[in-house]
């Protein structure tokens, strides 16, 4: 059963035209798709070769390529392998279909990355704020996206010198690192 | 959301009312909150509310090295925090084709089952105490102590271990360790007859939970379910046996499963799932000490570590279902993005939302600790 659903998906993969199929390992598979095919390849997979659970959608901002990649990363029970289908979408102005009668599950899914990537899912059954309940400024997952700045745009800074810290202070010692030790942290302040 | 920014919503005149379940109420889980409407006590429609506990991990996580995001994937789910960082080395080591050696696999294995103990202690008495029965509760807690203690040994914290690095662990097993674990599973396993004779054989206990939130196999496929809470339905599925990392093909151990998809049946299927785990790491102790070898296989600097281009997907079985990475590298010392799924997006919103239509209000507590829903990991 197993074996003959193997060869029936990859019959099917290998008869699809204007797909990318390639094995990474023994159960996993990569399949990269044009935004306007995915929707069909979606039924194909879960109606005909029982890819029934869909584990996660995830989008990943390819901000040079002015691009969102989706990836959808279906699981079969039967034939016990994850397929990971890639689409690429334009990220202005960033609007796709949403796969909610195909698989339940994505409605989170869209709902997350709408409200991280500003991804429009047409036809997701509620995209309203989840996580971010209160949030105004842009969708903070996104690259351009500078969360340091935003941070300084929006809040002050407090200083912080308790007596005892002036004391160690003047000992050399304190929580403060001097700026040439500074290797990760605060670099895009000093860079600007 | 913040109180003065709430408003009731206008509704045609009715008996019908709203009622509030957290951000902090001890029959949620974490800060989560569950607006509930309800006609008398029977509970019309449920709407989950999240957010409270963001901390914008994944995003942090783009701004850090490879190394540096190790202190933050843990704290992504607080009870069971092992399978997060696990699953985040699995990924970096299947981006740098590392390969672990045998020793260090084992080791992990240990850490990960110790810890799906502690949080199925954890939730059981939770799920107990919902049900209005505190003393499984207390024990409960007491007992995932014992599993903190031994933690606390192996890897020098007790909630947040860290103890996973891409490439294997930090550091070997303390001398005698072996023996200290197999007393505290001999312990626990003198203690499971007591919760069964607390909880499972307590009348309270099974009328309360049996029919309560019940999942069919079917709904359970469509809605995304793993986990023991899809083990309950009657699916005999498991990832790490079905889809197997580490060492989990060369151990024995059986797939508990229960028919009926209830509440009742989510905690039989945890606490047989104990058992399981206790006959896994007795495996891995009688097998450590043949195993001699590195803990680790050699990494580049971390500091300066430049991760090959690529992205995988990688899964674990954390305690509460399905859990998995998505990890991205563009060639760079930072991941390019990372994205974390845990069980409980789905549990802690669609399902709860579903299994709620319809029960009594005192139901809904036990229904969201029967799910063992952990907000943090929708929030992440």
């Amino acid at each position: 059963m197993t074996n003959e659903l193997t060869t029936w998906l990859d019959t099917l993969l290998a008869e699809l035209d204007g797909i990318e199929v390639r094995r990474t390992s023994r159960r996993r598979l990569r399949v990269e798709v044009a935004s306007d095919a995915l929707p069909a390849l979606l039924e194909l997979l879960r109606g005909r070769a029982s890819f029934v659970h869909l584990s996660a959608i995830s989008c990943v901002d390819w901000i040079d390529a002015g691009q969102f990649e989706l990836v959808y990363h279906c699981w079969s029970y039967e034939i016990q392998s994850l397929v990971s289908v890639h689409t690429r979408i334009p990220r202005e102005p960033g609007v796709y279909i949403s796969v909610y009668d195909i698989y339940t599950p994505a409605a989170f899914f869209e709902r997350d990355i709408h409200e991280m990537f500003g991804v429009w899912f047409e036809g997701s059954p509620d995209l309203s704020r989840f996580i971010l309940t209160e949030w105004d400024g842009p969708p903070p997952m996104r690259k351009d996206f500078d969360s340091e700045a935003w941070v300084n745009q929006h809040f002050g800074w407090q200083d912080y010198h308790p007596d005892w810290l002036k004391d160690l202070e003047a000992r050399g010692g304190g929580i403060a690192v001097p700026p040439n030790e500074q290797r990760f942290s605060r670099r895009t302040v000093d860079e600007t | 959301m913040r109180p003065e920014n709430y408003e009731a919503q206008r509704q045609p005149p009715s008996y019908d009312y709203e009622l509030n379940i957290g951000p902090n109420h001890p029959g949620i889980e974490g800060n989560y909150a569950f607006k509930l409407r309800l006609n008398g006590d029977r509970v019309i429609a449920g709407r989950a509310d999240a957010g409270y506990l963001h901390r914008g991990f994944e995003k942090l996580m783009e701004g850090r090295l490879w190394i540096q995001n190790l202190a933050i994937t843990p704290r992504i789910c607080v009870p069971d925090p092992v399978p997060m960082e696990v699953s985040y080395c699995l990924a970096v080591e299947d981006l740098c084709g590392l390969v672990v050696p045998e020793r260090a696999q084992w080791l992990r294995v240990m850490q990960l089952e110790l810890s799906r103990i502690a949080a199925h202690l954890f939730i059981f008495g939770g799920h107990a105490a919902t049900t209005g029965m505190y003393t499984p509760m207390f024990w409960g807690i007491a007992d995932r102590d014992l599993i903190l203690d031994l933690f606390e040994e192996m890897t020098g914290g007790r909630v947040y271990h860290i103890y996973n690095i891409p490439g294997g662990v930090r550091r070997d097993l303390p001398d005698g360790f072996g023996e200290r674990v197999t007393n505290t599973l001999d312990y626990l396993e003198s203690r499971l007859p007591d919760y069964d004779n607390l909880l499972f054989t307590n009348q309270v206990f099974v009328h309360r939970a049996r029919g309560c939130g019940p999942i069919s196999q079917q709904q359970a496929l469509e809605w995304g379910v793993t986990g023991p809470n899809l083990r309950a339905t009657g699916l005999k599925f498991d990832v790490r046996r079905d889809d197997p990392y580490l060492v989990y093909d060369q151990l024995e151990f059986e797939i508990p499963t229960e028919a009926p998809g209830d509440a009742w049946a989510r905690a039989l299927v945890r606490r047989r799932e104990i058992k399981e785990s206790i006959r896994i790491i007795r495996q891995v102790v009688a097998r450590l000490p043949t195993l001699a070898g590195p803990i680790r296989c050699p990494i580049p600097n971390p500091l300066a570590w430049n991760v090959p281009a690529g992205s995988t997907y990688t899964r674990v079985e954390s305690s509460k279902g399905e859990l998995a990475w998505y990890v991205v590298s563009d060639g760079g010392e930072r991941p390019y993005r990372t994205h974390v799924r845990g069980p409980s997006q789905m549990h802690a919103v669609q399902v709860l939302e579903q299994l709620a239509i319809g029960c009594r209000i005192e139901d809904v507590a036990q229904i969201m600790f029967s799910l063992d829903a952990c907000p943090p990991e929708v929030d992440r």
